[in-house]
């Protein structure tokens, strides 16, 4: 039983990492309608500049804040990209040119930081939090899960609570319209796509060193993040964090189990198929088809 | 076989035959090897074409089916089934089927992106598995062993080639079939494919399982040519980068696909030969899709496109009529009359479109539904062909109660609806289409319906007929199919003063010669006054007056409801 706990606890930091990547996919879905597979790519290339920062010499703070910038401004060309050709697409489209991009991002990532070569991430919040039932709580995991759950209501009030927040769900929901009414429709989107770049940037930096340091394999972690959006149906933030954590969790679980460990790969799958069999049980005709 | 397939396939054929006759004269071995995998990858390209191209569905775990095959292939060679290579590969091909189909079905009624989701997961899940359990003979170095007839690697160069001319071939012929056609008519808009009978999740499971078997095949095929292989063979990334090339050269294609296959096998070549980088090719593959999206063509499109500007096809001229040959009825009269509408009520959350509205059509007549925007005609329309969720009331045709079918059962029953805007898919020509509509009708009576409402001629492709054309189009199929009852959307919006009265003319003809009952939605009251028989008036949602159309047309209230002019104050004035 400990051993699971155990286990349980490891697939935390991953989980909050899966949480608030799942929770920037339901936002940028929500509000400029892409379905982005690009995410983890994005949070990879600032991961990367900042490792590549901190090798170069420079002190691991301003080497952190220089990669959230870089992540940033990856995001930001994206989005120039889906704004400026592709702003009256149809969700599909919009969702082949991300995982067309990806490609691209991915042979791109890995000659500039040496195919397979290991780069040592440090880590962001070293050491233990608290002991919970005699099993080490990482400061890693605690930092993941604090930000997902902050990040999940700042998102949920913002986009609820603000006037710029209303005008952004009228962009994503009739993007025509919202611009004849004079709302500054490119600029909006651009800074959506800017601050979710910065956050699965941090969300990335912060569980690296868990992870193999390899630039595809990090960017593929955009799988159990549109799992978890998929769990908040691309809509809810909140089923998107907890959907995250499990996923995260449900890994650690499996990676406990020898019988299981080598698969934990797949569990997102598995989510993810289980979750639109749920979902579709009532699916009905819409205006898209 | 038709004539147009036939062409097309012997096209192939001898192009297939042509480059393979060309390259073993003028090319080395080293060329030859490399040429070999421009065709296994066309194949897998191929593949993808049929779902993503053709079906409209983002795939992006291709790679992982093809590695399904290549598994099973190197399996049964390790095991020494009997059969040699052809029989392995065609197992292997079988083995990814069902794998495709359980991929496919959790995005059965819901959109691409969900399919893209999925298919992303299981290519990263796949490539878990794969690492663990590793290819058979994988550590021993067996080698998959080739037919004793194609083995050298001219030999195997042609085995390739004719794999994928037979495929190339079979596609072509199905591209033709109906399936062929629902395929695209899926993609083009799901709803207006259940309204002719096509089965949504039928057509695209098929196009899963068929796009699974070839990709099972195509890597059948790389077993054999490479004769060991690695998990990498079949990665995520391999996956990634077939998607972006069948999107930039368009894989539904032949010469799409094996511009692809060039692209993918012989790019990294090229790097090699001018110093650069190899994997810059994923670069380009990227930019290429990208820029096929926004401009919404791909390499094979924009190439015919540039074709016909070179080389304009004679447009055919339009058949003569013949009324003789005309679609005869196929409905069984019966004393019930063809649809009975009873209490009809349908909410949009506090708004009530609908209020208990009855309308009767009685067989082989013409019912006019008429009342101002927003009155509810169309949704009555969406309601009856079961295109809304929930409904209160019923709706029966012929006697049969419809409540609680889908769509497309509605349609195969006899009920047939044409829309506002047209969704014909424009990959069709305008015979494809009305074969499909229709569920087949003769040749001669195609001409016969096409000239009878001054349709253009059945080779023309619907991407060259305009907007107001294709609504003839859209009336056409429904004729042919000869329903029970027609449900017809404002048809002569679009059209001219003449063309319109002749239409309406033509609707008033559709009972006895084609034996089908229409409820006839129009704007135009010179049509209604000419084609029916009765006329429903509709405002806010219920029906204010019913009756024969001089009659009804007059009425004080209705006049009030149509034009906002108060009958009496007029009078008074």
């Amino acid at each position: 039983m400990d051993g699971l706990l155990t286990a349980a606890t490891a697939g935390l930091s991953a989980g909050g990492a899966y949480a608030i990547l799942g929770v920037c996919a339901v936002f940028t879905y929500r509000l400029v309608a892409v379905v982005n597979f690009t995410g983890a790519a994005i949070g990879a290339t600032g991961a990367f500049a900042m490792v590549a920062l901190i090798e170069a010499g420079m002190a691991q703070f301003p080497a952190i804040v220089l990669g959230v910038l870089a992540g940033t401004l990856t995001a930001t060309a994206i989005g120039v990209v889906m704004t400026r050709w592709f702003s009256g697409a149809t969700a599909s489209t919009k969702a082949a040119v991300t995982a067309a991009l990806l490609v691209g991002m991915i042979a791109v990532g890995l000659r500039l930081t040496g195919g397979q070569d290991a780069h040592l991430f440090p880590a962001v919040a070293p050491g233990s939090a608290f002991r919970f039932a005699g099993v080490e709580v990482t400061n890693a995991g605690v930092l993941t899960v604090i930000l997902a759950v902050v990040f999940t209501f700042a998102a949920e009030t913002f986009l609820a609570r603000t006037r710029t927040g209303l005008r952004l769900r009228a962009l994503s929901e009739r993007p025509m319209a919202a611009e004849l009414m004079g709302i500054p429709v490119r600029r909006l989107a651009i800074t959506v796509w800017m601050l979710t770049g910065a956050m699965t940037t941090v969300a990335l930096i912060i569980i690296a060193p868990q992870r193999s340091p390899n630039f595809a394999s990090m960017s593929l972690l955009v799988v159990p993040a549109l799992a978890a959006a998929l769990i908040g149906a691309f809509s809810s933030f909140r089923a998107a964090l907890l959907g995250g954590l499990l996923i995260g969790i449900v890994e650690g679980l499996a990676s406990g189990i020898d019988r299981f460990s080598q698969y934990r790969g797949a569990v997102p799958f598995i989510v993810i198929l289980a979750v639109l069999l749920w979902s579709q049980r009532g699916a009905r005709w819409d205006e898209a088809r | 076989m038709k004539h147009a397939s036939f062409g097309s396939s012997l096209a192939i054929v001898l192009s297939v035959a042509a480059i393979g006759g060309l390259s073993l004269t003028l090319l080395s071995s080293y060329w030859i090897f490399l040429l070999t995998a421009v065709f296994v990858v066309g194949i897998a390209l191929q593949s993808l074409g049929i779902v993503a191209g053709r079906t409209g569905m983002i795939s992006l775990c291709q790679m992982s089916f093809a590695g399904v095959g290549a598994w099973t292939t190197g399996y049964l060679n390790v095991a020494g089934f009997p059969g040699g290579l052809p029989v392995w590969i065609l197992i292997g091909g079988l083995a990814a089927v069902p794998v495709g189909v359980a991929i496919g079905l959790p995005a059965l009624r819901l959109r691409g992106i969900n399919l893209a989701i999925v298919t992303l997961g299981f290519a990263a899940a796949f490539d878990t598995v794969l690492a663990t359990i590793t290819f058979p003979g994988q550590t021993s170095f067996n080698q998959v062993a080739r037919p004793a007839l194609f083995d050298s690697d001219e030999g195997y160069f042609l085995f390739v080639l004719v794999v994928y001319a037979v495929i190339a071939v079979a596609l072509e012929v199905v591209s033709r079939t109906r399936l062929g056609a629902a395929w695209l008519a899926v993609r083009h808009s799901e709803r207006a494919a259940a309204a002719v009978g096509v089965s949504v999740p039928g057509a695209k499971l098929s196009a899963f399982a068929i796009s699974a078997f070839i990709a099972g095949i195509s890597g059948g095929l790389l077993a054999g040519y490479l004769g060991t292989l690695v998990s990498d063979n079949f990665s995520m990334m391999q996956s990634l980068a077939l998607f972006a090339v069948a999107t930039m050269t368009g894989a539904h294609y032949v010469h799409g696909s094996i511009a692809g296959g060039v692209l993918i096998a012989l790019f990294p070549e090229l790097m090699r030969r001018l110093n650069l980088p190899q994997d810059l090719g994923a670069v380009v593959f990227a930019l290429g899709a990208v820029q096929a999206l926004s401009t919404g063509e791909s390499m094979a499109e924009a190439l015919m496109r540039l074709f016909r500007r070179l080389f304009p096809r004679a447009v055919e001229a339009p058949p003569l009529l013949d009324e003789a040959s005309l679609p005869k009825p196929a409905v069984a009269e019966t004393s019930a009359s063809a649809l009975d509408v009873s209490s009809l009520t349908v909410r949009y959350g506090s708004v009530i479109a609908l209020d208990k509205v009855d309308i009767t059509i009685p067989q082989r007549t013409v019912v006019g539904l008429v009342g101002p925007n927003g009155a509810g005609k169309s949704t009555l329309v969406d309601a009856v062909a079961g295109f809304l969720p929930t409904y209160e009331g019923s709706a029966r045709l012929a006697g049969a109660p419809l409540d609680g079918l889908s769509p497309r059962r509605r349609a195969r029953r006899g009920l047939r609806r044409t829309w506002q805007t047209t969704r014909i898919a424009p990959e069709l020509d305008v015979g494809q289409y009305v074969q499909l509509a229709s569920g087949g009708v003769s040749a001669h009576e195609l001409d016969a319906l096409l000239a009878w409402l001054e349709c253009p001629a059945a080779s023309t492709p619907i991407a060259f007929v305009d907007a107001g054309t294709r609504r003839l189009l859209d009336i056409a199929g429904a004729i042919a199919a000869r329903p029970q009852v027609l449900l017809l959307d404002e048809p002569a919006a679009g059209q001219s003063y003449a063309e319109a009265v002749k239409l309406g003319q033509r609707i008033a003809e559709i009972p006895s010669l084609f034996g089908s009952a229409v409820l006839l939605i129009e704007h135009d009251m010179d049509i209604v006054r000419q084609a029916c028989s009765t006329v429903t008036v509709l405002d806010f949602g219920r029906v204010i007056a019913s009756g024969p159309p001089q009659e009804v047309l007059d009425l004080p209230a209705v006049r009030k409801a149509y034009m906002g002019v108060d009958g009496e104050a007029e009078a008074a004035a």
